[in-house]
């Protein structure tokens, strides 16, 4: 999973006392736009579709596989969801909630760092991809 | 955002009589929830020591067992050399007892004989004829009265207090696992909000026991800092104990207010104003407590407002006696974050409605695999 993939072993196993594994069934609501975002969410197995009422959202990243994430945005902010996820197919997802991560980072913030630094990456180029397809905005 | 909102008049009549509720009940399995509480204080106190063993590369499983092993070691230790030194210091301990009881005795004989003096009518009162005079009496008085009852309460108790340690060694071991697999068979519609409410319930318990530290901290600071102007003996360790009867609240502070005027009085037998400034010293320090110490610690914590953290004493201590003062504000506080919460999460039609979607899918499911 590229979001973990700078983490050691030993990280690995402490980060994993803080991950939630939930199973979805095919046409599952993950969860809705417009819901208040406590957690990222990592696919193990399955694939996930983003619906979303933004048109540049939804052209983003309509689908999400195993290995990756979506939901991220929660990590960093108490705010509404941009858009709903739905199961495609039978999936595994493993969730990573706002408030244990913030204290996995007053524990341990090399772990911390680590991950951040992934999803920074993730938000950026998602950000580049959005830009890019607005014609009216530049790319930065 | 939604749950954010403060619960309304008809959540907090239901959080008041849910938490009456859990006291009455708490009341009559004591012997459980003080043996619960203590192994909370515990994980609470050693969780951190585990996550620093574990971040030094130790497996969670061998991280608790070394900080419980430990744990074990030094409260054997403990009682081993409490247990040598009460065998070769008991005669002295026992004397010691004696004269500083002996001293508490003395103060009131002079204090009634002050009073006698000022108010003659005093001299027929029920109340001062009913005191006894000497040590002796008083020891003739304990041993008929509250000895037997005592002792058996003593051997009551000493089995669950046992289960303290072996618990709190499961609750680092297994408390998160336990806490995973409860989320685990909650419906994916409430899973977020429930992972919310496991996580208010766990900052409010925190929160609790931090704001129960600070506070033991300020009032001995104050206590201990006013006995050492007034030249009482062992300052500090009094205050520190007055602190932690205070956590019971009214009870244990009738309990420590006797233990320092006793110390008091046998320090300056012939100085009643030494002892008298000691009983002002104590109550404005439960006034500081009450006013200032409480609501910057442990109600801000909880987020109680003191009217009602007043109230609802008075309501715990009719419901429970004792045992209810002590537990009110704790259970209170647990009770409001929970209630709260599954207010907002059976209350959203939304979360409802994928609820139910998620049912219907899985009965298609095993339909269809059947």
């Amino acid at each position: 999973m590229s979001l973990f993939k700078e983490l050691t072993t030993r990280e690995l196993r402490e980060l994993d006392a803080l991950l939630h594994e939930r199973s979805y069934q095919k046409d599952e609501v993950i969860f809705d736009e417009g819901d208040t975002g406590l957690g990222l969410f990592v696919i193990v197995s399955g694939r996930v579709k983003i619906v979303s009422s933004h048109a540049a959202l939804q052209r983003l990243a309509p689908e999400f596989g195993p290995g990756d994430y979506f939901g991220e945005l929660a990590l960093f902010e108490e705010s509404k969801r941009t858009g709903g996820a739905v199961a495609l197919e039978p999936t595994q997802v493993l969730a990573l909630f706002r408030t244990e991560f913030f204290s996995l980072l007053e524990r341990d913030r090399r772990i911390g760092v680590k991950i951040l630094f992934e999803l920074s990456r993730t938000v950026v180029a998602r950000s580049r991809k959005l830009l890019a397809n607005e014609a009216h905005l530049p790319t930065v | 955002m939604r749950y954010e909102e403060q619960p309304g008049v008809l959540s907090w009549g239901i959080i008041v009589v849910v938490t009456c509720l859990i006291l009455y009940l708490f009341e009559k399995v004591l012997w459980l929830v003080i043996p619960g509480l203590l192994t909370l204080v515990g994980y609470y106190c050693l969780q951190p020591l585990v996550q620093a063993l574990v971040r030094a590369g130790l497996k969670h499983r061998t991280a608790g067992r070394l900080v419980t092993g430990c744990l074990f070691l030094v409260t054997c230790l403990g009682v081993f050399l409490l247990f040598s030194v009460a065998t070769s210091r008991g005669a002295a301990w026992k004397t010691t007892a004696t004269h500083y009881v002996q001293g508490g005795l003395n103060f009131v004989g002079s204090t009634e004989a002050w009073l006698e003096e000022k108010v003659p009518q005093l001299k027929t009162s029920a109340l001062i004829r009913s005191t006894p005079k000497n040590l002796d009496a008083v020891s003739e008085q304990f041993v008929g009265n509250y000895l037997g009852s005592l002792l058996l309460q003593m051997v009551y108790w000493l089995p669950s207090l046992l289960l303290v340690p072996y618990l709190t060694y499961f609750m680092l071991q297994d408390g998160n696992r336990f806490k995973k697999h409860v989320i685990r068979s909650v419906p994916n519609a409430f899973f977020e909000k429930t992972l919310l409410l496991f996580d208010r319930v766990d900052q409010s318990l925190r929160s609790f026991l931090m704001g129960l530290m600070k506070l033991t901290v300020l009032d001995t600071a104050c206590l201990g800092l006013g006995l050492w102007l007034l030249g009482i003996s062992h300052p500090l360790l009094l205050a520190l104990i007055a602190a932690m009867l205070a956590w019971v609240p009214y009870l244990g502070s009738i309990v420590a207010c006797i233990m320092v005027v006793i110390v008091a009085a046998t320090d300056f037998p012939n100085e009643l104003a030494t002892t008298y400034c000691c009983i002002i010293l104590f109550l404005c320090v439960r006034l500081l407590d009450d006013f200032v110490f409480v609501p910057l610690t442990v109600g801000k914590s909880l987020r109680i407002h003191p009217v009602l953290s007043v109230l609802m004493l008075f309501l715990g201590a009719a419901v429970a006696g004792p045992a209810g003062l002590l537990l009110v504000l704790p259970v209170l506080g647990l009770v409001a974050v929970i209630v709260e919460m599954l207010g907002q999460i059976l209350g959203d039609e939304h979360l409802r409605k994928r609820f139910r979607h998620g049912r219907v899918l899985q009965r298609t499911m095993a339909a269809g695999s059947n």
